[in-house]
């Protein structure tokens, strides 16, 4: 799905019904607000028409006009709020900003001249303004509750790197009863060595799949009753700075960023061992998928 | 989930969350969830010239994934606390 607004008129039925939702993949309605109007970016509003925020987007749909629609994933809405003051805006809003698939600066200054022309994947502001300025805590509730049914969809880990463990290879370590975490298979090495072959980020990085076949194992049932994850686990260890960037930087770890830490790590002038008189000066991070 | 416990702890006090469209707002944190989705409550924007739009926000969500830092109150940051999740963490908790 593209980022960004994007026109929306696919609407169910003959009358001016519900907007069509993908029900197959399990998105739901959650709530119908008749009497919203819609500012896009710098725009003034447009005629009155109802907005429904499903389980996935926020969907507008005019109520005069059948072909005119908008439509925002939660996945490209990185903030919401409730805005009351007349200054900023002249009626309470719903306020959001939209993230869009590229960094521009230049749209600002030339959305306004030619409104017409206005690329809808470029907006990065939109304002639902409801005729009734007291539903607008509970939509930003409504709104709040549906964002975090949108976490960030989560990268296929690539498997050409030789530092994770496939998941094969991690039967063989727990089926060895093992229940702690291995560090490396080399426990001795340090940080700082990395001569020859061997791979320095092996030693600081682990994989493990926690699937089905892991489902016996006793430590690791705790892990899971405290959580519910039952994919991808990642621990990473790194400086406190690495790790703050990383939290920062969102729950959700890709691969991606794994391979940043793990570069992050090969630039640490750690000349520590790796083992766990030396684990308080770096932070470990636990990440379920 | 150690970052998501310790933003819990954070609940109530006084932070500024950067974005990474540069847009810092500083507000109380209402609350935080396993995605980091920050609420903040009381904002107020940074830089006010460059977002004035913004000013007349009181609360907001923040999506997790567009967060870029979150400046904490020293106050709040109890290293020897730290340290020892950490280390528990590190057990395997």
């Amino acid at each position: 799905m593209a980022p960004g607004l994007r026109q929306f008129t696919e609407r169910r039925g003959d009358v001016a019904g519900e907007p069509v939702l993908d029900t197959e993949n399990g998105e739901e309605l959650r709530h119908v607000q008749a009497g919203v109007s819609i500012a896009i970016g710098n725009r003034s509003p447009e005629s009155p028409g109802t907005l429904y925020i499903s389980t996935k987007k926020v969907v507008w749909l005019s109520d005069v006009d059948r072909t005119k629609g908008y439509a925002v994933d939660f996945l490209s809405i990185s903030l919401h709020a409730v805005s009351r003051d007349p200054e900023a805006y002249s009626s309470p809003c719903i306020y959001t900003q939209i993230e869009t698939g590229e960094d521009e600066e230049e749209s600002e200054g030339s959305d306004s001249e030619c409104s017409d022309a206005l690329d809808l994947s470029k907006v990065t502001e939109m304002r639902l303004v409801p005729s009734d300025p007291s539903q607008l805590d509970s939509l930003f509730r409504i709104f709040c509750e549906c964002a975090e049914l949108n976490p960030e969809p989560i990268e296929d880990a690539e498997e050409e790197h030789n530092w994770i463990f496939s998941a094969d290879q991690l039967t063989d370590e727990t089926a060895e009863g093992d229940s702690e975490w291995n560090f490396s298979q080399n426990p001795t090495s340090s940080i700082g060595h990395s001569n020859g072959d061997h791979d320095l980020a092996r030693t600081v990085l682990q994989l493990q799949i926690n699937d089905h076949r892991f489902e016996d194992a006793e430590e690791m049932e705790d892990e899971r009753d405290s959580d519910g994850g039952h994919q991808a686990k990642v621990r990473v260890y790194c400086s406190p700075a690495v790790a703050w960037w990383i939290a920062c930087s969102g729950a959700q770890v890709s691969m991606a960023v794994v391979n940043v830490v793990a570069n992050e790590i090969h630039k640490q002038p750690y000349g520590c061992s790796l083992n766990e008189s030396t684990l308080p000066s770096g932070l470990w991070l636990n990440y379920d998928d | 989930m150690l970052f998501f416990s310790y933003f819990k702890d954070l609940v109530g006090k006084e932070v500024t969350v950067e974005l990474k469209n540069d847009l810092a707002i500083r507000g109380t944190l209402h609350s935080v969830d396993q995605y980091l989705n920050i609420k903040l409550e009381n904002t107020r924007v940074v830089d006010q010239d460059k977002y004035p739009h913004m000013l007349s926000v009181r609360n907001c969500f923040i999506r997790g994934s567009v967060v870029r830092y979150v400046q904490l109150p020293p106050e709040g940051v109890d290293v020897d606390l730290l340290h020892d999740a950490t280390r528990r963490e590190a057990r395997g908790g």
